[in-house]
């Protein structure tokens, strides 16, 4: 298995910082890409920010009310080792699906 | 005696790259993260700790520089295997690969040979985001002096890409993203033959022709084809410059229909080459003109768009039926 960090994102342009209001996930589980992880705000607004990836949540940085700096550790995944640093999504090998079924008068052929 | 083991093709990748290290004190890696980290798609896992940061090491994020660099060692007699991140990566290092890799041997007179083996993982299937999926076959295939080539399974992966790094010539490597985690068996010691194209399944009604990860998705619909009743023979072409026209035309020779699948954009894509061959081959006994199966005329999508993108089975069955059904006018 393989540990990955995720860090606070710039969540506007140019914001250095955000407060975290309430975390959504918590350490020891297990979660999809997508989910989200947390309610933060920022000087614009109050966001939620979806996980970047799957994973097992390791460990979260901040307690409500904390700043975290934009670039800081945010929370850390645990990934099997080959999905590790992927960008995008694992395929999973399904069996196709199909619609179209072909003919053929073979006597012509 | 043959060694079968069953790995995925991310672990033939590794292994090649590791046995090549091995062989030849001149083989060096280099490329973004593919040191400490071993590599996003964890390819280079573990070189660098066996073979050292003096042979296996990280580049600044400039693929213009790591292909640059790469002409430098070539030079220098070493043979480096540089890894471009992602396809998309490659378009800052394309002047090193047209402007000096593919034609230093020519403008050398062959005193100056460039046997550099590019990694590239390529195509699509991730639905990552923007400049993560490409398909950029016909832009490399069209320069001279570059060779391109494509493994579809562990197999092929682990075999050509050895052979690749113990080559003179440059080498364009494109591994199919979707297939680095599906294991396979793959028999170690014995690479079979790894020129031109191979057969990856026989049938008799129609030619399928497809290269890299589209492979496995044609075999997928021969399995479905037969069900059918109809045998389709699918064509592995693997080397993507030079082309095996020998192999497809004796394919379509036999099955006299044929379609070529790629994920590529339509419009100058390798499928209009190939179709080309197979007519120039095989014109006279075709029995329908050569379908081709592709992407869109439009930028690789990226997310869940690719679906709709990358030819699916239904897509690739509806070009068999066009072929098969196919009637010449006055017939």
């Amino acid at each position: 298995m393989a540990e990955i960090s995720f860090p606070l994102p710039d969540l506007g342009e140019g914001l250095i910082e955000a407060t975290v209001l309430e975390w959504l996930v918590a350490e020891g589980d297990q979660i999809e890409r997508n989910t989200p992880l947390v309610e933060v705000e920022t000087t614009k607004s109050a966001v939620e920010l979806p996980s970047p990836q799957a994973g097992k949540v390791v460990k979260t940085f901040g307690e409500p009310g904390d700043t975290i700096n934009v670039g800081d550790p945010l929370i850390i995944f645990e990934v099997p080792d080959d999905t590790a640093g992927i960008v995008g999504t694992v395929p999973t090998e399904e069996a196709p699906k199909r619609r179209v079924k072909l003919s053929l008068n073979l006597d012509e052929d | 005696m043959s060694e079968i083991t069953t790995i995925s093709m991310q672990k033939a990748l590794n292994l090649a790259l590791a046995d090549s290290l091995r062989a030849d004190p001149k083989v060096l890696i280099l490329g973004e993260d593919v040191g400490t980290l071993g590599g996003v798609f964890r390819i280079t896992d573990g070189l660098q700790a066996e073979f050292g940061s003096q042979r296996v090491f990280d580049t600044p994020l400039a693929e213009s520089g790591i292909l640059g660099m790469s002409v430098g060692l070539a030079l220098a007699g070493y043979h480096p295997i540089p890894e471009v991140q992602f396809d998309g990566f490659a378009y800052p290092a394309v002047n090193q690969i047209i402007s000096q890799i593919g034609r230093m041997n020519y403008r050398s007179r062959g005193t100056m040979p460039m046997p550099i083996t590019l990694r590239m993982p390529s195509f699509g299937g991730l639905r990552a985001p923007e400049m993560h999926t490409e398909s950029l076959e016909a832009m490399l295939a069209h320069v001279p002096g570059l060779k391109v080539v494509s493994p579809a399974d562990p197999q092929q992966a682990y075999h050509l890409l050895k052979l690749a790094a113990s080559m003179p010539d440059p080498v364009m490597f494109l591994e199919p993203k979707p297939r680095y985690w599906q294991k396979a068996e793959v028999d170690v010691t014995n690479p079979g033959n790894l020129q031109g194209a191979r057969i990856a399944r026989e049938g008799k009604h129609v030619s399928l022709i497809a290269y890299g990860a589209m492979v496995a998705r044609c075999l997928q619909v021969a399995e479905l084809a037969a069900e059918d009743g109809i045998e389709v023979e699918v064509v592995d072409l693997r080397w993507l410059k030079p082309i095996d026209t020998a192999t497809v035309a004796a394919s379509v020779a036999k099955t006299r229909r044929a379609v070529v699948v790629h994920e590529a954009p339509l419009t100058a894509g390798l499928g209009g080459e190939i179709a080309s061959r197979i007519t120039e081959a095989c014109f006279d006994t075709l029995k329908a003109p050569v379908e081709r199966v592709t992407g869109f005329d439009v930028p690789y999508p990226s997310g869940d768009l690719e679906d709709e993108y990358v030819p699916n089975v239904d897509r690739i069955l509806f070009g068999i039926q066009r072929v098969l059904t196919y009637k010449r006018l006055g017939a």
